[in-house]
């Protein structure tokens, strides 16, 4: 009943075949079980997640809020869903893009060939924020600089994935992921049980595996003590760097409980100092260590740095995988599986342009009304045009901006996101109404690669609107990877 | 809290690696998030306990009233600042100072706040209910109704704050895990107790002199009657004394008896079990001078009388408790959490090297 | 007190390098005393000088007190780097570097001539990209472009003549004084003052040189100071190097106005100041601090 008069419009739906068409054969539990719903039902499952998510701290902090208040992410009881064959091409081209941005990261920090061949103008690296060059030469533990990383994913009107971004710093979500699942474990357990979902609660004990995996050689044998450092509870993400900590059943600790002694990392406890041999960091490297990087960090750990330079902890992510999560080494990733790993990129890039290269930037400028531009180095969508919605001035500014600093933006055409029934409120009560969508996987990269099936899925809450982070307006929903494909 | 310590900095090495170590400063918010939660419950019994003792005395005029409030103002607040936000001490305007005012660090809200600081600080440590429970109740007094209650029925206002702290005491009992951050709470739980039942006590020391041990009019038993009530002891007392309130017999009890959970001995027993537990010490072996001084004091009151009590000064004994447990906070502070947390105290911050300019 | 080497006085006769090869003793203390004890100390120190083609360091020795264990590492321009902690309450911390130096004289020949097209060679852009750009104190916006302009007007002919004509507007249009900043000024804030000490001088013409494409680093080290008053402390000094495409990294003193020769022992190099501060570190503790340095350059033969 309430999806019906359900518009796909002109998108590529994630539930309706087009516009008239049916239910797609992954979707029809699920919208066998929604026909049976009315908006009391829906209301009352809907206050009863919300409430446990409240009560229970699965919140975010909003930095541009007025109150600077904890938010909960609001959560959409309809899950998305992906059928297993759709998924494990999604799964192999995730596994190759990491596997190339890790040979990608070792050969910047190390021999450069990728730029002495000239396969990236090497100013690109040079120049970016994020190139540690103070980690030259180093050698990372079992040669792996991303443990974990969020992929965005999107589709296009063809439904077509396409990659939106990486996210190869601190990627966050993961444990929105996992509360999500509980919550609709909790709201639809009949529905749930006979879709047979792939489970998503091996995420904390595989991260686990993956941080053991790279502790220190020097340690031999023992079983290495695994932290998770965290800026603390003021942090927009502090709920995930608890819940995860939790989870994985390691401490979790902020810099003032970490002290070097002798270019080894200790936690302070009330038995004394305790080695600490691996340290997951939900910090940036600016604020990791104030006598290396940014003297006026509180956040961070005097001599942790020399610790690590002494090989006796071990990071994750290591320092300087920034460099690979600027929108400029994206622009370069198609030509960086093809130089590492001599393949076609199984998921592909949105089209994207670069304004500092020359072939590009006549295209960029003489469109901006048309196009969305991206600042290379900002994240979670801020300083982004949206070309075809943006004001005359907002067109202007950016296209100063673009000249002053070329090498600093990109650009791409708007993409028509796949959509998802969503439910949305109204005067009488509410109905499901189509609302974009984007995915977020997680990779883990250790001994072995494994990608969690499904991961966060992103929606935009306001009509209209392709905007589906956190902090500006998004909601999210339960993700699931059927065993079979329907 | 006490003065910064500048730690020594050669702390030992533990050569545990496993995930069960306590942090320092997980160990220092368990401690203040208990003590911070006991103590808004006993100021919500006080405020309460005396606000119904002056249903029975309306006629009261001001100075009288004044005299009744600034004893209970004093030991939950600080005088000064009360008087540059009120005018006068009375009913409404403590109560108000003690229960809303953000501007007196003791008041009932300050120290649910400090307390859910902790706790949000801590949260991977205790339990879900714990958090929510705090989480509630701190909510609950910063809603726009929380005044209406207070206002229209402050005894339902503060039986409310009393429930919560019963809820999240007992939560604490019955989820919490048995680790070490365990005994934390349980240190400041009992050390804040010990220390507001003597406080308690000491505001009515004054009356108590070596040769009255007599009843006096209608005012003082209804006065003695809400100082077992400000202890939650009334019903326990009666049970043991089944004659009228003495005074002598009201400290004896607040102080010593064995039975009543909250006397100062009681708690004091509970403190040394939890700091043996803790310190893996064998019974009566103690590691600092601080401690020594509380297992002595405790081990004096195992043998002391009222009377003896009472020759030497009952507020000076109440003095030597609030001393010894204050002393007991530094310990417990050196001991565990070694390096003090290091943005609650001015000195112990980063700073930079002075640079050298190239000439 | 804040220690000051005098400027060379004017010499009227022609600027001759010195090539005569010289053997150097040198010493650098650095005292900080603090207001009551402090702790958990993490330093990091450039202060061992370098052995290339112009100088062999022979004898390094490095003091800490109280002491500690001291590591090294090799940092990305290759400098030397010390590291070493001090976790325990002290109420001072000295850091000795004594060191015996080789100088050795310029062996390349003649320096060649290099035009603005060398210098637009893709190697000489990608190879040297760090010395090429802005850096921590070393913008190259309006100001600094500006000034880059009066100071060469007619742009890079050359690139070492170039170097010395920018060095002599700098030496007409600033002066030398000491107090008159201190060690965060920027290049930027100097323009406007028109003063400095060489830590500025050096910032300065970084900047122009950088801003005519001219890739430039930051040289921080010593120099033999012959007009030495007996007695006098001396501090560490800053020039700076040019790189001359077919001939390599040379030096130039722009507070001195002269080519860096035998009289200099480099330290370490890199984009600003912010890349070779000698001593840099943290504590934790009050923040009241006191500093006290000492230099001396001795020639023993």
């Amino acid at each position: 009943m309430l999806l019906d008069n359900y518009e796909t419009e002109d998108f590529f739906d994630e539930m309706f075949t087009e516009r008239g068409g049916g239910v797609r054969p992954h979707y029809q539990r699920v919208a066998d079980r929604l026909q049976l719903l009315d908006s009391g039902e829906h209301r009352r499952k809907q206050t009863a997640v919300d409430l446990a998510f409240m009560r229970g701290g699965v919140t975010f902090t909003v930095y541009n809020d007025d109150q600077g208040t904890e938010r909960i992410f609001p959560f959409d009881l309809v899950p998305r869903v992906i059928p297993d064959t759709e998924w494990q091409r999604i799964e192999k081209g995730l596994i190759q893009r990491i596997t190339a941005l890790n040979l990608f990261l070792h050969d910047i920090y190390h021999d450069q060939k990728i730029l002495k061949d000239r396969i990236i103008p090497p100013h690109y690296i040079l120049g970016a924020k994020h190139f540690r060059r103070e980690f030259m030469g180093f050698n990372v533990p079992k040669d792996i600089y991303v443990h974990v990383c969020g992929t965005d994913l999107i589709r296009d009107r063809d439904g077509n994935y396409l990659v939106l971004e990486d996210n190869l710093r601190c990627p966050s979500g993961a444990s929105y992921m996992l509360e999500n699942r509980a919550a609709l474990k909790r709201a639809f357990p009949d529905l749930y049980r006979n879709a047979r979902v792939q489970p998503v609660d091996n995420y904390a004990a595989d991260l686990r595996k993956v941080l053991q995996y790279v502790s220190p050689p020097s340690l031999g044998s023992a079983q290495p003590n695994v932290v998770l450092m965290t800026p603390g509870v003021f942090n927009s993400a502090y709920f995930e760097h608890a819940f995860l900590a939790r989870q994985m059943g390691i401490p979790i600790v902020e810099g003032r409980d970490l002290v070097v002694r002798d270019a080894r990392v200790y936690m302070r406890t009330t038995s004394g100092l305790v080695p600490v041999d691996v340290i997951y960091r939900r910090i940036d490297d600016d604020f990791l260590d104030p006598t290396v990087f940014r003297p006026d960090s509180l956040l961070g750990v005097p001599g942790l740095v020399h610790a690590y330079r002494s090989g006796n902890v071990s990071l994750a992510n290591s320092i300087g995988t920034g460099v690979a999560d600027d929108k400029v080494v994206y622009y370069f990733v198609p030509k960086i599986i093809k130089y590492y790993l001599g393949e076609e990129p199984i998921l592909p890039n949105v089209d994207t342009f670069l304004a500092s290269e020359p072939q590009d930037r006549g295209f960029i400028l003489e469109n901006l009304g048309k196009l969305v531009v991206k600042s290379a180095n900002e994240a979670g969508g801020y300083g982004m045009l949206m070309g075809p919605w943006a004001s005359k001035e907002e067109i202007e500014s950016f296209r100063e901006q673009i000249l002053a600093n070329p090498r600093n933006f990109i650009a791409q055409h708007p993409i028509s996101l796949s959509r998802h029934p969503t439910w949305c409120n109204t005067e009488t009560g509410g109905r499901f109404e189509g609302r974009h969508v984007d995915l977020r996987p997680y990779i883990l990269y250790g001994e072995k690669i494994t990608v969690t099936p499904g991961g966060l899925t992103r929606v935009a809450l306001r009509k209209g609107s392709l905007v589906v982070n956190s902090s500006q307006g998004g909601g999210s929903k339960d993700t699931w990877v059927l065993h079979s494909d329907s | 809290m006490s003065e910064p310590l500048i730690p020594t900095a050669q702390k030992p090495i533990s050569n545990r690696r496993d995930s069960l170590v306590m942090l320092s400063r997980v160990a220092n918010s368990l401690y203040w998030m208990s003590r911070y939660i006991e103590r808004s419950e006993n100021v919500a019994r006080l405020l309460d306990v005396n606000l119904q003792l002056m249903l029975d005395f309306a006629d009261f005029d001001d100075d009288q009233l004044e005299k009744h409030w600034l004893p209970i103002l004093c030991s939950a607040g600080n005088e000064k600042t009360f008087f540059q936000l009120y005018e006068k001490a009375d009913s409404e305007s403590v109560t108000e100072f003690l229960t809303f005012r953000e501007e007196n660090p003791n008041s009932i809200i300050s120290c649910l706040f400090s307390a859910r600081e902790n706790a949000r600080q801590v949260r991977d440590q205790i339990s879900l209910e714990m958090f929510e429970t705090l989480n509630e109740c701190y909510l609950f007094l910063k809603s726009s109704n929380a005044r209406e209650v207070w206002q229209t029925g402050a005894h339902e206002f503060y039986e409310q704050i009393k429930k919560y702290s019963h809820l999240f005491q007992g939560l604490t009992g019955s989820t919490f895990t048995r680790n070490e951050g365990y005994e934390f709470i349980n240190l400041g739980k009992f050390l804040e107790r010990a220390d507001k039942t003597s406080r308690i006590l000491d505001l009515k020391y004054h009356i108590l002199l070596p040769s009255v041990a007599d009843v006096g009019g209608a005012v003082d038993a209804a006065q003695w009657q809400a100082i077992l009530r400000s202890a939650s002891a009334l019903e326990a007392y009666r049970r043991f004394h089944v004659e009228d309130i003495l005074p002598k017999k009201v400290a004896e009890f607040l102080i010593f008896s064995p039975t009543f959970p909250r006397s100062i001995r009681a708690c004091m027993q509970h403190l040394d079990e939890d700091l043996h537990r803790l310190s893996g010490k064998e019974r009566r072996e103690y590691k600092s001078p601080e401690e020594r001084a509380f297992g002595k004091l405790l081990s004096d009151m195992n043998f002391m009388t009222i009377e003896e009590i009472l020759d030497t000064g009952l507020h000076q004994f109440l003095q030597l408790v609030q001393t010894t447990l204050d002393q007991l906070d530094d310990h417990i502070y050196r001991e565990y959490m070694h390096h003090p947390p290091v943005d609650t105290q001015a000195e112990i911050l980063l700073h930079q090297q002075q640079m050298q300019q190239q000439q | 007190m804040i220690p000051q080497s005098s400027p060379t006085p004017e010499v009227k006769v022609a600027k001759v390098p010195w090539t005569e090869p010289i053997l150097l003793s040198i010493s650098h203390l650095t005292r900080y005393t603090y207001e009551g004890a402090v702790q958990d100390s993490f330093n990091e120190a450039r202060l061992q000088p370098i052995t290339d083609t112009l100088q062999h360091c022979k004898d390094f020795q490095f003091k800490i007190d109280p002491a500690s264990s001291v590591r090294d590492y090799p940092d990305f321009y290759a400098n030397c780097v010390h590291y070493f902690d001090v976790p325990q309450p002290h109420e001072s911390l000295e850091v000795l570097a004594e060191s015996e130096v080789q100088t050795i004289p310029e062996t390349r020949g003649p320096v060649p001539e290099a035009g603005l097209k060398s210098l637009k060679a893709p190697s000489v852009k990608e190879q040297h990209f760090d010395f090429l750009h802005a850096s921590e104190f070393v913008s190259l916006e309006a100001d600094v472009w500006r000034e880059a302009v009066d100071a060469l007007p007619a742009g890079v002919s050359d690139v070492w003549n170039d170097t010395a004509a920018i060095g002599e507007y700098i030496h007409r249009n600033y002066k030398y004084t000491p107090l008159s900043t201190n060690v965060n000024t920027r290049a930027t804030e100097v323009i406007k003052k028109k003063q400095g000490v060489c830590q500025d001088f050096a910032h300065l013409m970084l900047g122009l040189l950088r801003t005519h494409g001219i890739p430039a680093r930051y040289v921080s080290g010593y120099f033999l100071n012959q007009h030495k008053l007996p007695g006098e402390i001396e501090a560490s000094h800053a020039w700076l190097e040019v790189f001359i495409p077919g001939y390599g990294w040379k030096g130039y003193d722009p507070t001195h106005r002269r080519e860096a020769d035998t009289r200099y022992v480099k330290l370490a190099v890199g984009r600003d100041y912010g890349d070779i501060r000698p001593v840099g570190g943290t504590f934790r503790g009050k923040g009241t601090r006191k500093m006290v340095v000492e230099v001396s350059v001795q020639r023993i033969s």
